[in-house]
């Protein structure tokens, strides 16, 4: 197999890109100068080399704690739990949370052979546990699919009895959305976790 | 609504053409094995998008080729509402479907479900009556999706948890694991369990109706056998409570065989005539002509369900319906398609003197090799 062969194969194996891309990737690295493509290589290495899970929340991490642990002015008081690592950026994003993460690696799933042992669920416990109290609140911030909601209640029920707040991400209407373009189930939802008026 | 136009692709035995359809509809006249229930199957795709023979969509693509598409154009009965083009493709080797509604891909299949608004009427049909109970759910569960918004959500959402739980059951998760999907299943659940009731609460009385008018005055009824006991759960909430709590007495059960035992998926619907004081059974006990009764009270429900439900008038589909009946039930079935449905028709049978609907005044089409002749 051809070097050309190997790395189209190797690129359309990545999410959302097929055969056509892949190939249109090459082309496009054989056409440019062998320093980018040297430098993509050396980035694409370390990357496999230095990101490991951070030793206390299992988010990606380039040290043994990650960024937002080893972060002092971050509240130690609030941890928030997430399915995947990549999602603590969803929430870091929107610059509203100043608490810790927790990164679960996925949500239980029977059918998949996922159940709690599979999942980094120990170590949220264990978190919970040791920080003696200073844990006030554990937000639940799992995904609204069926797997996730199954998770978030299975948490709660192992969490709860250590003392901190148990509270899950609210659900309803986007931001900018329009009622006309949303789903009936989501705006069934909406309608059961309305809430008071507070301007 | 009322089909006006339907273009066909590879449909089975149907090779490709392009049909207009009268507003009154037409009487398909073919022998057997020409492709009638074939057509009535492609028209009905467009409803389900799936087929109501219960055939994969990889047996629906004709020999030889690699795709089907259905295409119908539906005309609004109120002139100014327009046409609505609704189109499904099915590729056989990629197993992908493709569905449309005026060109646009709807975000979810579900989405772009119902708009033909159609009953397909078979002699298959008495399967309804006396198969397994699987049967008469299914019924349900087409007859809701269609016409209730968010029961196709809770359904699906049902089975899926079903599923899982299901699966932490057999492999020996311990409770805590198992319960963790206990208020999911407990919430779409109940929805699925109230909609199914309710429902029947409601055509009851007119499953009754049907089915002595069809017999000249037999007295049978519709009961929903629900796997909860509703004794006092009137509400949702209700109905979820009465889950809870049939899921604490039943945990040793279901632990021991490995399922769970209570809930929807164990629902029951009884089809019972009233026999002088006592009960009769249809499914068990019934004899062929009252099972056709009943199956044809049913679509009869059915499509009276889309007229007030969805305010539409549907197309009835009769597949070579009256062969079966003796002439007293199919003169009185008749009669009661004169008066019920008065939209529009599309007819098949194998004989010309099967066809007196609409006081015999479809126009006739022929089938022959999947060709229709018009």
């Amino acid at each position: 197999m051809s070097v050309i062969d190997q790395l189209t194969g190797e690129l359309s194996r990545l999410p959302g890109i097929g055969p056509k891309t892949a190939l249109r990737l090459v082309h496009y690295l054989m056409k440019g100068s062998k320093g980018d493509t040297r430098r993509l290589s050396r980035t694409i290495a370390q990357l496999a080399e230095r990101i490991r899970p951070c030793r206390v929340c299992g988010n990606f991490s380039e040290d043994e704690l990650c960024q937002v642990c080893s972060d002092p002015r971050r509240d130690r008081s609030t941890i928030c739990v997430v399915e995947e690592a990549y999602e603590v950026g969803s929430i870091e994003r929107t610059g509203q949370y100043r608490g810790l993460f927790h990164v679960l690696g996925g949500r239980l799933s029977p059918l998949d052979g996922v159940g709690p042992a599979e999942l980094n669920m120990d170590g949220l416990l264990e978190r919970v546990q040791r920080s003696s109290g200073e844990i006030g609140e554990v937000i639940l911030a799992t995904n609204a699919s069926v797997e996730g909601e199954a998770t978030a209640v299975y948490l709660e029920h192992e969490i709860r009895p250590l003392g901190p707040r148990v509270t899950r991400l609210a659900r309803g209407i986007p931001v900018g959305g329009d009622l006309e373009y949303i789903d009936g189930n989501t705006i069934a939802q909406a309608l059961a976790g309305r809430r008071e008026m507070e301007s | 609504m009322r089909l006006s136009g339907l273009t066909l692709r590879h449909f089975r035995n149907l090779g490709s053409q392009d049909l207009e359809f009268p507003p009154e509809g037409i009487a398909l006249i073919g022998d057997n094995a020409q492709g009638k229930s074939n057509f009535l199957e492609a028209i009905y795709y467009l409803e389900t998008f799936r087929s109501f023979r219960g055939a994969r969509d990889e047996q629906l693509v004709g020999f030889n080729s690699e795709l089907f598409r259905v295409t119908g154009t539906m005309q609004a009965t109120d002139e100014e509402c327009g046409t609505e083009v609704v189109a499904a493709a099915f590729e056989r080797n990629g197993k992908r479907k493709k569905v449309s509604v005026n060109g646009e891909e709807p975000e979810r299949l579900g989405d772009a479900l119902g708009r033909l608004a159609a009953v397909v009427f078979s002699p298959r049909d008495t399967q309804l009556v006396s198969g397994g109970p699987k049967k008469r759910r299914r019924f349900l569960d087409i007859v809701l999706s269609l016409s209730q918004p968010g029961y196709l959500a809770a359904i699906q959402e049902y089975r899926r948890i079903l599923q899982q739980r299901n699966v932490s059951l057999k492999t020996g998760q311990p409770p805590s694991v198992v319960m963790a999907w206990d208020s999911g299943l407990i919430k779409s659940g109940a929805s699925v369990t109230r909609a199914r009731r309710d429902w029947i609460d409601l055509r009851c009385e007119a499953f009754r109706d049907y089915y002595a008018r069809i017999s000249d005055g037999v007295s049978a009824r519709i009961t929903y056998a629900p796997s909860l006991s509703l004794t006092g759960a009137a509400s949702e909430g209700g109905i979820a409570e009465a889950f809870r709590d049939a899921l604490a007495v039943t945990a040793e059960r279901e632990r021991r065989v490995g399922a769970t035992v209570v809930g929807p998926h164990r629902d029951e619907v009884q089809l019972q005539l009233d026999n002088g004081g006592s009960t009769l059974d249809l499914r068990q006990y019934g004899s062929g002509g009252q099972r056709r009764t009943a199956a044809l009270a049913l679509r009869l429900v059915e499509a009276k369900s889309i007229r007030e439900s969805r305010r539409k008038q549907p197309l009835i589909l009769l597949d070579d319906v009256f062969a079966e009946f003796d002439s007293g039930r199919s003169e009185r079935v008749l009669e009661l398609m004169e008066t019920e449905e008065t939209g529009q028709v599309v007819l098949t049978a194998p004989r010309e003197e099967h066809v007196r609907i609409h006081s015999d005044s479809l126009p006739r089409w022929r089938i022959t090799a999947g060709v229709v002749a018009t």
